[in-house]
């Protein structure tokens, strides 16, 4: 009995991890052939994989591209944690009557969906000049990312930072920027790492508004590359998968790097 | 813009000299940047920038910036910043795929400038001209036809004992029963349809003069008795046996050019893929498409996909585009032949079929005049207008209609949920 429940846990288990791989793999076996190949089904390693990262190469400016994605997730991901950070520390430890329902209130805008606010938003962001600008595409994903769960997941982690530590810090003498700076966030580390995970994710696919916002070839990130790749009037689908490939990398990355923290954050920052 | 700038840079010297001397002589000129948005960097970018390439032999002072965004992500971002009612970062020139042409102008009735008001349009093919025209004036410079023909291994047509002339000026019935033969002999179905678009439906409503909506916007269904005899003769094939399923675009394209279907009917911008398995040449040939019997006016020739240039009323260089295209896109037969030979795209300027690139035979095509052939026929691709709900009209379509061709429902029933959802779709 015993034997067919781990048997069944580990079929189960395979299946789905044949399910979660296989998109991986075939990406990687797809980079490997030409587009006619994959066209026509062929799914076992080809020998296309430099023709078609030359192909990428040549009709597309790859380091510009990459280096528009990492400027605008790195600084993206830096605001918004700081600024998610700040407010769920500040909701959390200072005492005011209306501050739950200014929270209620925050929260009740993530109701809201971003195609009904990408109009208005558009005409804001050019009144103030940010069209075709990596500023223009940061800002507002920096206040659509903190008040969408990461300013929620903060406040909740604030919770278990002992109000002990920030007394013993006051009567040392430390400011309040003092002790969010030097005392909050080493404590909250973990808390930190999870959240670069998800926001950087979030940052670095974003697709919809820097798609709305840049307007030229040489600000274009790499969702925005791949989506016009894929839409060709004869699609290369190596060069699109070394492309999925490249856009795939950092992601995994700072997962990889991070994992440990990650999961330490997602149970609870303060032990 | 870094090539640009470099090259402004470059030019400086050049530009003070200009500036003095335009100051001296009471006139000014200034460096003209165009822009454009198009979807396609190989393809139509490329066309604009070979045009740019002939129009500045005369204008020297005028460039270009491409912008290439996903087909379907450039009309998003054109639909968001047109609704936001800025003018901030619009380009001059855009591209717009033809079915979704009268769903932009009639948006945004003040957004595009008349085209045809101030460019010699007579020239181009009657068809693309008509899609984008409103109330009489015509809003766009056609670009590439989607002209339709049918693409097939000829040795499959032989192997049933078929010459190429027998798939020449018959009709779909006729058709069937050579793909049938075709089919008993080779094991092979002769078309392939991916069971999520309708490109076949689109080439057999087209090429008998009707669409999904009447031009004042009506159901067809009800208002024209036409729509419902296409529809059955598209039942009729898809019911034949001699049309393949597939899963999607790519099992679509790689059917015919793995050799698992005998061929394809579609737009000429198919060629591209075709030739793209350089092992075939000289196995393929193309015939016109069959003609629906029973309907008058229906034709041998039809369209499928394409797309037009579109001159933003509100850009910053309004005039220079439209002195652009009128230069070279309304009339340079030199530079269709050359954006066919070395693109394969087939323009809407009619006179270019008297030039030497679609005049000459095609070895892939076993030296078949293929692009004279797809030239004739782009003259004759029946006036449709594609209203503002041909999307939503297919999904209904996709919807329901499917259910006919596998059997589980009768066309009567299907077509009456199709049209009442349709009905509620378009209020």
């Amino acid at each position: 009995m015993r034997s067919f429940r781990t048997l069944a846990t580990y079929g189960f288990l395979g299946v789905m991890a044949f399910v979660s791989v296989f998109p991986f793999a075939w990406m990687i076996i797809g980079a490997t052939n030409t587009s006619a190949d994959i066209i026509k089904g062929r799914s076992w390693p080809g020998s296309a994989l430099a023709e078609n990262l030359s192909t990428l190469v040549t009709t597309n400016n790859v380091p510009e591209i990459l280096y528009n994605s990492f400027k605008v997730a790195i600084i993206g991901t830096a605001l918004t944690l700081l600024v998610a950070s700040m407010a769920g520390y500040g909701f959390e430890v200072f005492k005011s009557r209306f501050k739950d329902r200014v929270f209620g209130g925050l929260l009740l805008l993530m109701s809201i969906p971003f195609a009904a606010l990408m109009v208005p938003l558009f005409v804001l962001t050019g009144k103030i000049g940010l069209i075709n600008t990596h500023i223009g595409v940061i800002l507002p994903s920096v206040a659509a990312l903190s008040l969408l769960f990461i300013m929620f997941y903060f406040r909740q982690a604030t919770i278990a930072f002992p109000s002990e530590l920030r007394d013993a810090a006051r009567v040392d003498g430390l400011k309040e920027w003092q002790i969010f700076a030097f005392i909050y966030m080493p404590v909250m580390k973990s808390t930190y790492a999870a959240a670069t995970i998800i926001v950087f994710m979030a940052q670095w696919n974003s697709y919809l508004w820097p798609l709305i916002v840049l307007q030229t070839n040489d600000k274009k990130t790499i969702t925005l590359a791949i989506s016009s790749l894929g839409t060709q009037q004869l699609p290369d689908y190596g060069a699109l998968m070394v492309a999925t490939i490249l856009a795939t990398l950092p992601t995994l990355l700072i997962f990889f790097v991070l994992q440990r923290q990650f999961v330490q954050g997602m149970l609870g920052a303060v032990k | 813009m870094r090539l640009n700038s470099l090259k402004s840079t470059g030019s400086l010297g050049a530009m003070l000299t200009a500036g003095a001397l335009s100051l001296a002589a009471g006139t000014a000129s200034a460096e003209t940047m165009l822009t454009v948005w198009s979807w396609d960097p190989n393809f139509n970018g490329d066309s604009m920038q070979r045009a740019m390439a002939r129009y500045q032999a005369e204008h020297p002072d005028v460039s270009l910036v491409v912008a290439d965004f996903g087909k379907d992500a450039l009309e998003q971002k054109l639909q968001s910043q047109l609704a936001s009612g800025s003018n901030q970062g619009l380009p001059d020139i855009v591209l717009i795929e033809d079915y979704a042409a009268q769903r932009f102008l009639l948006t945004f009735p003040q957004a595009f400038e008349p085209v045809g008001e101030h460019v010699d349009l007579s020239g181009m093919a009657p068809y693309k001209v008509a899609l984008a025209t409103v109330d009489g004036t015509a809003y766009s410079m056609p670009f590439d036809s989607g002209v339709t023909g049918v693409f097939y291994h000829r040795a499959d047509l032989e192997a049933a004992g078929f010459a190429q002339d027998d798939l020449v000026g018959i009709t779909w019935d006729r058709f069937i029963e050579i793909g049938q033969s075709v089919e008993a002999v080779t094991g092979k179905d002769f078309l392939v349809q991916p069971f999520n678009r309708t490109d076949l439906l689109r080439l057999m409503l087209q090429s008998a003069g009707t669409w999904y909506t009447t031009p004042d916007g009506a159901v067809s269904l009800g208002a024209d008795p036409r729509f419902r005899k296409v529809v059955e003769e598209y039942i009729k094939v898809m019911t034949s046996g001699i049309v393949q399923d597939a899963a999607g675009w790519t099992e679509y394209v790689g059917a015919f050019t793995s050799h698992d279907v005998s061929g394809v009917a579609t737009g000429a911008w198919i060629t591209a893929a075709i030739k793209a398995n350089a092992d075939q040449a000289g196995e393929w040939a193309v015939a016109p498409i069959p003609r629906i019997d029973g309907i008058e006016g229906a034709v041998h020739a039809s369209n499928v996909g394409g797309s037009s240039w579109y001159v933003m009323a509100e850009g910053p260089n309004t005039e220079v585009a439209l002195d652009f295209l009128n230069d070279v896109w309304a009339g340079d037969s030199d530079f269709y032949a050359d954006i066919l030979a070395d693109k394969g795209a087939v323009g809407s300027l009619l006179a270019a079929r008297h030039t030497a690139a679609y005049d000459a035979p095609d070895p892939f095509f076993a030296d078949q005049k293929i692009w004279a052939d797809f030239a004739d026929w782009l003259g004759v691709v029946p006036e449709v207008n594609f209203g503002v709900f041909t999307f939503e009209a297919e999904a209904a379509f996709l919807a329901y209609v499917p259910d006919v061709i596998r059997g589980d429902a009768a066309l009567d029933d299907a077509l009456e949920t199709y049209e009442r959802r349709l009905t509620q779709a378009i209020r």
